[in-house]
C-alpha cells in the first residue's frame, strides 16, 4: 500500500509540473503580455498582475494538496495585516515554499532573480506584476526601502537560497539592513517541510519518500529597531538585527 | 586619477563614512579581515567610489577584491 502511494505520487508529481508549466506558458506567453498591453496605468497592471498571479498560485497549493502531494498546515495568519506596511522575513527551504507565500499574502512585493528578469519572457510578467530585480546590489536596497516605505508589504528571503533542511539558518545581512532603514515592522515566517522537497540541486523527478508535510508559522509582528539595543551604532545594528531574526526563526524550527 | 589619488580618496573614505582608523589602512589591508567590512559596507564603498571617481566597479568585479590595492587595481582597470 506505502509502495503504491509512492507510485502515485510520482505519477502525480509529474503531471503536477506538466500542469504547473503550461499555466505558467500560458501566463508568460499570453495572459501577463496582453495585461501589459492592454492596461495603460502602471499601477493598474501592477494591481491586476498580481492578482493573477496569486490566483494562479492559490490554484497550484489546492491541487498538490487535493492530490495528496504536500499537506500543507499555516499558523499564525492573524499577525498578516493586509493594511499595513509589513517586511515579511522567511527561511527558504524549497521552490514551493514561494509559492504557498505568494497565494497567502494579496499583493505583495518581492524580489526576484536578475537571470528571471533577463530572460524575455519572464522579464514582461516580472515587469508587469513590477517585482524588484537583483540585478544591483545597491539599488536591491535601496528599492526594497523604497517600497516599503511607499506602504507596500514585501516579502524576502534573507537566506538568499535554498537551505538544507536541519542546518542552522544564515541570514545575509541586507534584509537587516532594508529592516532598519526602512524602520520596518517584521513579520517572521518559519517554514518546514518535511521530509524536505525540491532542495537546492535535487532535480523535480526525485521525489522524498514519503508525502512532504509544510509548516509554516507566522510570528507576531516586531518593530526591527526594538530588536536591537537602543543607541547601537548602524554598522553593528544590521549584524545584531540579523542574530535577532536568525534565533527568532531558527528558534521556531527547532 | 592616479594610483596615489585614488588611494587617497579611498582611505578619506574609509576614515570619514567608515570611521576606520587612519593607522589600520595599508594597501595591503584585507578589507574585511583586517578592517572588518561586511557585505553592506562593501555595496556603500562601491556607491561612494562612483560618486568621488565617477567609475563604478561591478559587484561581480567587486567580489574578487579582497584588500586596498585590489580596489585602486579594480577602479584603474576600467
Amino acid at each position: 500500500m506505502k509502495h503504491l502511494f509512492f507510485v502515485y505520487r510520482f505519477i502525480g508529481t509529474s503531471l503536477f509540473w506538466f500542469f504547473f508549466g503550461v499555466i505558467g506558458l500560458i501566463y508568460g506567453f499570453l495572459l501577463l503580455p496582453l495585461v501589459y498591453l492592454v492596461v495603460r496605468r502602471p499601477e493598474r497592471r501592477q494591481v491586476i498582475a498580481r492578482n493573477m498571479i496569486r490566483g494562479a498560485f492559490i490554484m497550484f497549493v489546492w491541487v498538490a494538496r487535493n492530490m495528496r502531494l504536500i499537506t500543507c498546515d499555516v499558523r499564525g495568519m492573524q499577525h498578516w495585516d493586509p493594511d499595513q506596511s509589513q517586511l515579511l522575513l522567511a527561511n527558504h527551504l524549497t521552490l514551493i515554499d514561494v509559492v504557498i507565500l505568494l497565494s497567502l499574502f494579496p499583493q505583495v512585493d518581492c524580489v526576484v532573480k536578475a537571470a528571471v528578469t533577463r530572460n524575455p519572457v519572464l522579464r514582461v510578467s516580472a515587469g508587469t506584476a513590477n517585482y524588484i530585480s537583483n540585478h544591483a546590489p545597491d539599488e536591491l536596497l535601496d528599492s526594497c526601502v523604497a517600497r516599503l516605505e511607499g506602504g507596500s508589504s514585501l516579502l524576502l528571503f534573507p537566506q538568499g537560497t535554498r537551505a538544507i533542511r536541519g542546518e542552522p539558518l544564515r541570514f545575509r545581512l541586507g534584509a537587516a539592513e532594508i529592516a532598519l532603514r526602512a524602520r520596518a515592522t517584521i513579520v517572521p515566517i518559519a517554514i518546514d517541510c518535511e521530509p524536505q522537497m525540491l532542495a537546492k540541486n535535487v532535480p523535480w523527478y526525485r521525489i522524498p519518500p514519503s508525502q512532504p508535510q509544510f509548516r509554516i508559522t507566522l510570528l507576531p509582528p516586531v518593530a526591527a529597531e526594538s530588536l536591537v539595543p537602543e543607541g547601537t551604532d548602524p554598522r553593528r545594528a544590521r549584524h545584531e538585527l540579523n542574530a535577532a531574526l536568525e534565533s527568532l526563526i531558527g528558534g521556531e524550527l527547532d | 586619477m592616479d594610483k596615489n589619488e585614488l588611494y587617497g580618496q579611498l582611505k578619506n573614505i574609509l576614515i570619514d563614512q567608515f570611521e576606520l582608523d587612519e593607522a589600520s589602512i595599508s594597501p595591503d589591508a584585507n578589507l574585511y579581515d583586517e578592517l572588518e567590512l561586511d557585505s553592506i559596507d562593501a555595496v556603500d564603498l562601491l556607491v561612494q567610489l562612483k560618486n568621488v571617481t565617477g567609475k563604478k566597479i561591478s559587484p561581480d568585479d567587486f567580489k574578487d577584491v579582497r584588500t586596498i590595492n585590489d580596489v585602486i587595481n579594480a577602479l584603474t582597470a576600467l
